[in-house]
């Protein structure tokens, strides 16, 4: 199972890429863990200083844009 | 030099100040420069090392901003670190190239930081 991070307060873009990263795995045919991460001390642990973030099994993929579900499915 | 602080989903991209903090005179003067340019609003100081480790968190950060990457001196550390991932710095500075020669001697950073920081901060 892909684990797949979104990390982000919680704002509307950090729901549109989870809601997204969920369709992307569904799509791709993965089974995957969704988790928003919207703790600001774990998100600088990740690193990552722009949201929203995406992390898949614990690699930060994306930094401060929303992807797409074709963007996402690349990555899975 | 703008104000830039930790918001969600900013839509503007964030500028990182990256130093190379090297073990010289210099690298602690790119260290100062780059606190002193956190402190003025200027841009957030940020890792390097990070960046070198190659820790995804950093490097997909230092993709995704406006970057600006101070050297100690011309060995380029901090350029190095970014040309490995193919990132080019918004804007970069060497600190020997602001007529402050490399030496390992520390006695003299208070006033040779201040003279960088007005050459950098008057150029971003």
């Amino acid at each position: 199972m892909k684990k797949i991070q979104i990390l982000g307060t919680g704002c509307a873009k950090c729901m549109k890429l989870a809601e997204n990263a969920q369709k992307a795995a569904k799509e791709a045919g993965f089974e995957a863990e969704v988790e928003k991460v919207t703790d600001i001390k774990k998100i600088m642990e990740f690193g990552v200083m722009m949201t929203p973030g995406l992390a898949i099994d614990g690699e930060v993929k994306a930094v401060g844009k929303v992807l797409s579900v074709e963007e996402i499915k690349k990555l899975l | 030099m703008s104000e830039q602080r930790n918001v969600c989903c900013s839509g503007d991209a964030k500028t990182l100040v990256l130093a190379c903090s090297g073990g010289s005179n210099v690298g602690q003067i790119a260290n100062n420069v780059m606190i002193e340019l956190d402190k003025k609003g200027a841009g957030n100081a940020y890792c390097l090392a990070g960046i070198g480790a190659a820790l995804s968190g950093f490097v997909e950060s230092a993709k995704a901003a406006k970057t600006v990457v101070i050297d100690g001196c011309p060995v380029g550390c901090g350029k190095k670190a970014f040309e490995k991932y193919g990132i080019e710095a918004s804007q970069y500075f060497i600190v020997t190239e602001l007529g402050i020669e490399k030496a390992h001697d520390f006695s003299n950073l208070d006033r040779e930081s201040e003279m960088a920081f007005g050459a950098i901060a008057s150029s971003i």
